[in-house]
């Protein structure tokens, strides 16, 4: 009899074991590859308009030219306002970050802390808009299916100012299609809605509508004019490029 | 053919066949690229005094107008122009009304205007020739590395601000990490010195020997002749980047851009003690070797720079007090040595920053030797210290703390300190236009720049706005 109980507790041991290693083992392949959705191409340019919306319904434009290659160079360049025009910043890998102000005439080296603050004013954090694969950052868990996506909850690895993202991954193409911040108290803090469509070869985040809860402010980032896999080479993401 | 008629020929040359040559096989470009881009600021400055019954001290109207045009894909034409009212008007007899400049005071300042041409001559080298600003170092606005281009003084509170240069500008790139950068200024430019109530700020009062008064003061300049030898300015600096930390070390083959006092002659000008001093000032050749990095340790950015300044020759002042004794069959004369060309000073600067996740930024840093200050014994300790926070999406920006400790002499300094407080609100009113309301308040006590200005605690109104 003892025999027998020992073995059948074993068996479900095994069983949920495997369950749960089948869960982890989803979640980890759906999260790799809406990665590869995300960051497939060799290199992108396009052009990127960021509208900000505050409570009111009043907006701000910008504009910026983008270029990126691979998931750790990119060079962005405001084209508008006039106020923000000609100002520039290189992301280099291992967190290496570069200003430039025309104001200055030279480029200045920022410190890896701008990170912790929203880019340009907007919505996004500098670690939200940071073009590393998501599967690198954060620890995936499967916490449902539903009828057209999975939604995942991802733990970061690091050092984070969430302590979780819920993301819902399309089970077809395995693009997000929505994203919910929590801050370090587990409250829900920023809800992001992205429009996918397909350019060539590739799935395009035409735009992604990034809403601030606690602002009640919301910033949308859309991408126009993308071109994919134009041959740019690491000589496009140097100092001597920023500052022409 | 006279040699700066033959320079500018071969720089034109240089400069249209570079053109020519870059414009070959850039068939495809947008032609909305190509055109001239006009960008702006305007911007008013109006500062008045906190005690003194309220004197306006400071009024600046400044048009800024930015000329940007893309010759094609590889060089581009720049210029910035400054279109200032600027100054009270400083109308004393009735002729002045008839004259507009003192009614009305203006000027025009061309601060840039240059061709860049990338990847010429040689697909590693980028040139650059006209008037333009040479910005070097890597700590923000105060660098003493920053030595090329004049100083531009006029108004104090504006740390670091430079003129443009005539100038030749080459940076050859060995890779994406390292970087040779070669300059050459023909026309060597002195630092312009500061306006209004600044003006007294950098030259502190002549010290006479016992018994002797001042009664009137006069000079006069020698300015380098304006020769290839003697008034042209050249810098070379190699710059790269290793573990991380962004470095370079530069050499500068300069003319100091304010004047040594290198002879004062004394006259008698009455019985009573009463003297008149004729000064003469020059210039002083100077060799600067400077090094700066940069870099982010544990998300703290980090910056050092450093730059010592060699006189080529000994710096002496001459005090001629012949007129004193006419009787003296020789001339009766005191010689003080300013400079030692042995004896190089160092002038250094290391400071920090860090953004907090609340969106606030602060800024500290150390400097030894402001821009005036030459020669080892002069040099004051600076401590300058900014935290500011924004809010409602960048759109207001609060500095509760921003200034300056200043230490003269650290073995007494309860009388010789300077501080500077100088805290400041912003609000962007609309995407383009920047109000700013800041005040300045200085104290301190001992013979230093900031401790000369504890009258002049004022109010400042700025509005910019960009088009």
């Amino acid at each position: 009899m003892k025999i027998k109980t020992k073995s059948v507790v074993f068996t479900v041991l095994i069983f949920t074991g495997s369950l749960l290693s089948a869960h982890a083992q989803d979640a980890n392949t759906i999260l790799k590859k809406m990665d590869d959705v995300l960051y497939a191409p060799e290199d992108m340019t396009g052009t990127n308009t960021i509208i900000l919306i505050d409570k009111n319904g009043k907006q701000e434009t910008r504009e910026a030219t983008v270029k990126q290659k691979g998931t750790d160079k990119r060079i962005m360049r405001f084209t508008s306002p006039a106020s923000q025009a000609g100002i520039a910043v290189l992301a280099l890998p291992e967190d290496v970050m570069y200003l430039y102000l025309p104001a200055y005439g030279k480029e200045r080296r920022i410190s890896a802390s701008v990170k912790n603050q929203n880019f340009a004013g907007t919505d996004f954090s500098y670690d939200d808009m940071e073009p590393i694969p998501y599967s690198d950052k954060y620890t995936p868990k499967l916490i449902k299916t539903e009828e057209n996506v999975f939604v995942l909850e991802l733990t970061p690895k690091g050092q984070s100012d969430y302590s979780k993202i819920v993301v819902n991954v399309n089970k077809t193409h395995y693009y997000p299609e929505l994203m919910e911040y929590y801050d370090r108290g587990n409250t829900k803090i920023k809800v992001a809605k992205y429009t996918f469509k397909k350019v060539g070869d590739y799935w395009n985040a035409t735009e992604i509508e990034m809403t601030n809860l606690k602002k009640d402010h919301k910033t949308k980032m859309q991408m126009t004019n993308v071109k994919y896999d134009t041959g740019l080479t690491d000589d496009d993401f140097t100092v001597r490029k920023l500052k022409q | 053919m006279k040699p700066v008629f033959f320079f500018s020929v071969m720089i034109v040359l240089l400069v249209t066949s570079g053109i020519n040559k870059a414009q070959e096989g850039i068939k495809t470009q947008n032609p909305d690229e190509n055109k001239l881009q006009l960008s702006g600021e305007l911007l008013t400055d109006e500062r008045f005094l906190l005690e003194n019954k309220n004197d306006w001290v400071w009024n600046e109207t400044r048009l800024t107008l930015k000329l940007d045009k893309k010759i094609n894909g590889n060089s581009k034409f720049y210029s910035e122009v400054w279109l200032r009212n600027i100054g009270l008007p400083d109308i004393t007899t009735s002729a002045d009304l008839y004259n507009k400049g003192i009614v009305d005071p203006y000027n025009l300042e061309i601060r840039e205007a240059y061709i860049q041409i990338i990847g010429f001559p040689a697909n590693k080298i980028d040139l650059k020739i006209g008037r333009q600003y040479i910005a070097w170092g890597t700590a923000d606005k105060l660098n003493p590395t920053d030595n090329l281009n004049p100083y531009d003084m006029e108004d104090i509170l504006d740390f670091g601000r430079h003129r443009g240069s005539d100038a030749i500008n080459l940076n050859y790139y060995f890779n994406n990490y390292f970087s040779m950068q070669g300059v050459f200024i023909p026309f060597f430019q002195p630092a312009n010195l500061p306006l209004g109530i600044f003006s007294g700020a950098l030259n502190p009062e002549p010290e006479l020997p016992q018994g002797m008064v001042l009664k009137t003061f006069s000079d006069t300049i020698l300015m380098p002749r304006y020769s290839i030898g003697k008034s042209s300015v050249s810098g070379l600096k190699f710059k790269g980047f290793v573990g991380g930390i962004d470095f370079s070390v530069s050499y500068v083959w300069g003319i100091d851009g304010l004047p040594f006092i290198t002879r004062n002659t004394f006259f008698p000008a009455d019985t009573l003690g009463g003297t008149n001093i004729c000064s003469q000032l020059t210039f002083a050749r100077t060799h600067i070797i400077g090094a700066d990095l940069a870099t982010s340790l544990a998300g703290i950015g980090f910056w050092a720079e450093a730059a010592a300044f060699i006189p080529e020759k000994d710096i002496i002042m001459i005090n001629d007090l012949s007129a004193f004794y006419p009787m003296s069959p020789v001339p009766v004369t005191q010689d003080t040595l300013i400079l030692d060309k042995t004896k190089p000073y160092l002038k250094f600067i290391v400071g920090g920053d860090y953004f907090f996740a609340d969106g606030s930024y602060f800024n500290l840093q150390y400097l030894h030797g402001f821009i005036h200050e030459r020669g080892n014994k002069n040099l004051n300790d600076y401590f300058f210290l900014r935290y500011e926070k924004k809010f409602f999406n960048e759109k207001l920006k609060v500095a509760p703390i921003s200034g300056a400790f200043i230490v003269a002499d650290w073995n007494e300094i309860k009388d010789n300190y300077a501080l500077v407080y100088m805290p400041e609100i912003a609000y962007k009113a609309t995407v383009n236009a920047e109000i700013t309301l800041s005040a300045v308040f200085f104290d301190g006590k001992g013979d230093n720049l900031f401790s000369n200005l504890k009258d002049y605690n004022m109010f400042i109104f700025r509005l910019k706005y960009n088009f």
